[in-house]
């Protein structure tokens, strides 16, 4: 083999290090170019660890994208940490122009990641590097700015409540071993305040020692108990601090090792979870399997031992439970970093049409799973710029209206029990339902007389192809692309609701569950069949006589909470025998108006599942989302709750 | 045995460099991903030869040498640096501090092994 194809066959098992990589610098780039905004906008000087940081991660970038061979980003990246390099130097000063070059840039260096990740063709690179070629030429004329505009942490007067201390780590094998050395520190020194500087230096018997200037408003009682890790510190008194500081400035990027200085990362495979993940399952069904054969032998075995036997079982059982939890935590991320892309999302949208939007993000270290996280990022992008495009109106509009010209969208996750909740909402107009019941006449998709409450028209925009814009705004128009969002939700074994009010606004609650592969589950048999119900999905188990059942349009109800419920039999769902009976069970899944109730014979308990997808589409049928095995071998079907409620819906 | 440190705040870089040097003979590998990291590993063990890196979070690839340089105890460690391209106004001034080669990526793996090969003879 050649010797340069042996070189590329070399750096190509290096490709999904190379990914994983250039996202999580991306992602940073992304949300430090926020924070350039939010300075240009409010008319502040720019952050020099900002800058500082954007550099580096062009940097990086450059490096690790000729390694990879990837060189459109190669060259890119080299531009813009050129241009960054002058604006960290204080050589030209940061303009909008600049900033439009950085997001347009940042948004091409994506597309040629995703494009060579994707096997797509390379986007052309000129139209950037010549935005960003004029802004390092102007840089040239531009009268530089004096350094003091550019702040930085350490020119930043110190301030009354903090004070500055030299930390010596005198570093040693012993406790290296014991998981303290450099990195630990400085990580729990950039725990309680800024590092202003950092130096090594050798002490007497050739050890090392590191030394550290730090801003802390912390109390010293704090860090005195770190002697016996080799911290010591010294208070640097005001005279001194000056002399510090000064020191410091000589020094640019020693500040925040940020998120690539952590070397307690490891980085995995999503697949290697996912096999993790059902090994966990595997081990789940067999305990199951275990649990059911000391029932069988219950006679058969004196008391004593067999309640051994059970013991250790409901031992293994809570273990079992404990491994699930932690393999989940593994999955886990924060929802944050979705957020963020919805951050970069609005000030685009926002720039483009002109409008005024303030974005609100709370919850956003709620945890969820990776895999969930990655497929509910198109659905979410698109609920987020229907806000912005169609939900926010324009400032004369909302002025007009009394409203505040600035328009908000709120983005909100928290978990609830085993599910998490997103919420997208906006302060805008609210979705036009008379708008949108004419135009789902005109399509058939309503009776004339019909009216719609939310549900309703929730399930109007979900329709495939509806949309109540022309065609030519089909990038963002509500309608396009919600079939695909609530696909999504269903497909994840979640709920979307809507609430929308007119000049108050819209918002979007959206439930899914923590994990996908193993869920609590109800039990329950109807006819000669058993089914699984995600417990993340049931609401509450209710008994129902057969005599308060009553008729009404075609469907059967109960009175509940002061309302009808109405009540679908599982076994007609699927055409199951049905016996004769006084009472039954039912539990009730939905909210509100959206409430139904499920009738099942018997609930017969609850049991950890294992969910496995039922993929030969001939097995496929509408209400059945896959199956799973119990523990004495039998398999059993999960329903797939929000399917049959929209058939009763459609029925209705 | 010989103890190779591998300084780059890049993982996927010191992948590759682990990678494209694991087929010489008698050494092992040690990594740091900034350079007080680089530091404190070469006082924790002994060091033969040091791939390193000069933009990093924290202190200069340049203070790296300088350091090292600096004190008896690892003053005849070989360094070849490793950098990325557009810092080549460097090469003189990381030459001059000490630094033995001065490497730009993308680098071959033939490239890296040579060097080493050549740097671990010498030392």
């Amino acid at each position: 083999m050649p010797e340069n194809e042996f070189n590329a066959q070399f750096f190509e098992q290096f490709l999904d290090d190379y990914f994983a990589e250039s996202d999580e610098h991306l992602r940073s780039v992304r949300r430090n170019l926020l924070a350039l905004e939010d300075s240009l906008a409010a008319n502040r000087a720019i952050e020099k660890n900002v800058v500082g940081e954007l550099f580096r991660s062009f940097h990086t970038l450059k490096g690790i994208s000729a390694m990879a061979n990837v060189s459109a980003a190669e060259t890119l990246a080299h531009y813009m940490e050129s241009y960054l390099r002058l604006l960290r130097d204080g050589q030209t000063a940061f303009t909008e122009k600049g900033l439009n070059a950085l997001i347009k840039s940042t948004k091409k260096l994506e597309e040629i990641v995703a494009a060579r990740r994707d096997g797509g063709e390379i986007p052309p690179i000129e139209i950037e590097i010549k935005l960003l070629e004029s802004l390092t030429i102007d840089g040239e004329i531009v009268e530089s700015r004096p350094p003091s505009e550019i702040e930085s942490i350490a020119s930043q007067n110190l301030r009354a409540d903090k004070s500055l201390y030299l930390f010596t780590f005198l570093s040693s094998a012993e406790l290296a071993e014991r998981g303290v050395n450099v990195n630990s520190v400085r990580e729990r020194l950039q725990a309680i305040g800024t590092i202003q500087k950092s130096t090594p230096a050798v002490k007497e018997g050739g050890k090392i020692a590191f030394e550290f200037v730090v801003e802390t408003g912390s109390d010293e009682s704090v860090f005195a108990a770190w002697q016996s890790d080799g911290i010591n510190f010294e208070k640097i008194e005001t005279e001194a601090r000056e002399t510090a500081v000064a020191r410091e400035s000589k020094i640019s990027e020693s500040q925040k090792s940020g998120l690539f200085g952590q070397s307690n990362v490891v980085r995995v495979d999503l697949a290697r979870l996912d096999e993790l993940m059902l090994m966990v399952g595997e081990l789940v069904i067999s305990r199951a399997k275990l649990a059911e054969q000391i029932r069988q032998i219950e006679n058969l075995l004196p008391s004593g031992e067999w309640r051994s036997l059970q013991e250790l079982n409901h031992a293994i059982e809570r273990q079992l439970r404990n491994l699930r939890d932690g393999v989940m935590r593994v999955r886990m991320i924060p929802i944050g970093e979705i957020f963020e892309r919805m951050q970069f999302a609005v000030r685009d949208l926002a720039r483009e049409t002109g409008k005024r939007i303030r974005l609100e993000i709370t919850g956003e270290n709620t945890e969820i799973d990776k895999l969930l996280v990655e497929r509910m990022l198109d659905p979410l992008l698109h609920l987020v710029r229907n806000a912005v495009s169609h939900g926010i109106e324009d400032a004369a509009a909302r002025e007009a209206k009394g409203k505040s010209p600035e328009g908000k969208i709120r983005l909100h996750a928290e978990t609830i029990g085993e599910t998490v909740e997103i919420e997208i909402m906006d302060d805008g107009r609210g979705i036009d339902r008379k708008e949108v019941a004419k135009r789902a006449r005109t399509r058939g998709l309503l009776n004339a007389d019909e009216n719609l409450d939310e549900s309703g028209l929730l399930e109007i925009l979900c329709s495939p192809g509806f949309s109540t814009r022309e065609e030519a705004d089909k990038t963002s128009g509500r309608g396009v692309g919600m079939d695909v969002v609530r696909r999504t939700v269903d497909e994840l074994g979640g709920e979307i609701k809507l609430e929308t009010e007119t000049d108050r606004g819209t918002k979007f609650r959206i439930q899914l569950p923590l994990t996908l592969a193993i869920a609590d589950a109800l039990i329950v048999a109807a006819g000669r069949e058993r089914f699984a119900v995600p417990q993340s999905n049931v609401r509450e188990v209710i008994e129902i006589e057969t005599g308060a059942l009553r008729q009404f349009e075609n469907n059967e109800v109960i009175e509940y909470r002061g309302a009808a419920l109405p009540i679908v039999r599982l076994a007609r769902v699927f055409a199951l025998e049905e016996k004769a009976r006084g009472a039954f069970h039912a539990f009730v899944v939905g909210e509100g108006k959206q409430a139904v109730g499920i009738a099942v014979d018997r609930i017969i308990g609850q049991s950890e599942i294992v969910i496995r997808a039922i993929n030969d589409r001939l097995a496929q049928t509408p209400g059945i989302s896959g199956a799973t095995e119990l523990g004495d071998g039998r398999v059993v079907l999960i329903l797939d709750v929000s399917a049959i409620t929209r058939r009763l819906k459609q029925k209705i | 045995m010989k103890r190779i440190l591998v300084v780059d705040d890049s993982p996927t870089i010191r992948r590759m460099m682990i990678a494209s040097l694991r087929g010489l003979r008698d050494v092992e590998f040690d990594e740091a991903n900034n350079g007080l990291e680089a530091i404190e590993r070469l006082a924790l063990a002994p060091v033969s030869l040091m791939f390193l890196d000069l933009n990093m979070p924290d202190i200069h690839g340049v203070e790296v040498i300088e350091f090292v340089r600096g004190h008896k105890a690892y003053s005849d460690i070989p360094i070849c640096v490793v950098t990325t391209r557009g810092d080549e106004e460097s090469r003189a001034q990381v030459l001059e501090a000490g630094a033995n080669v001065y490497l730009t990526k993308p680098f071959t793996p033939q490239d890296l092994v040579a060097q080493a090969n050549k740097l671990l003879a010498d030392g």
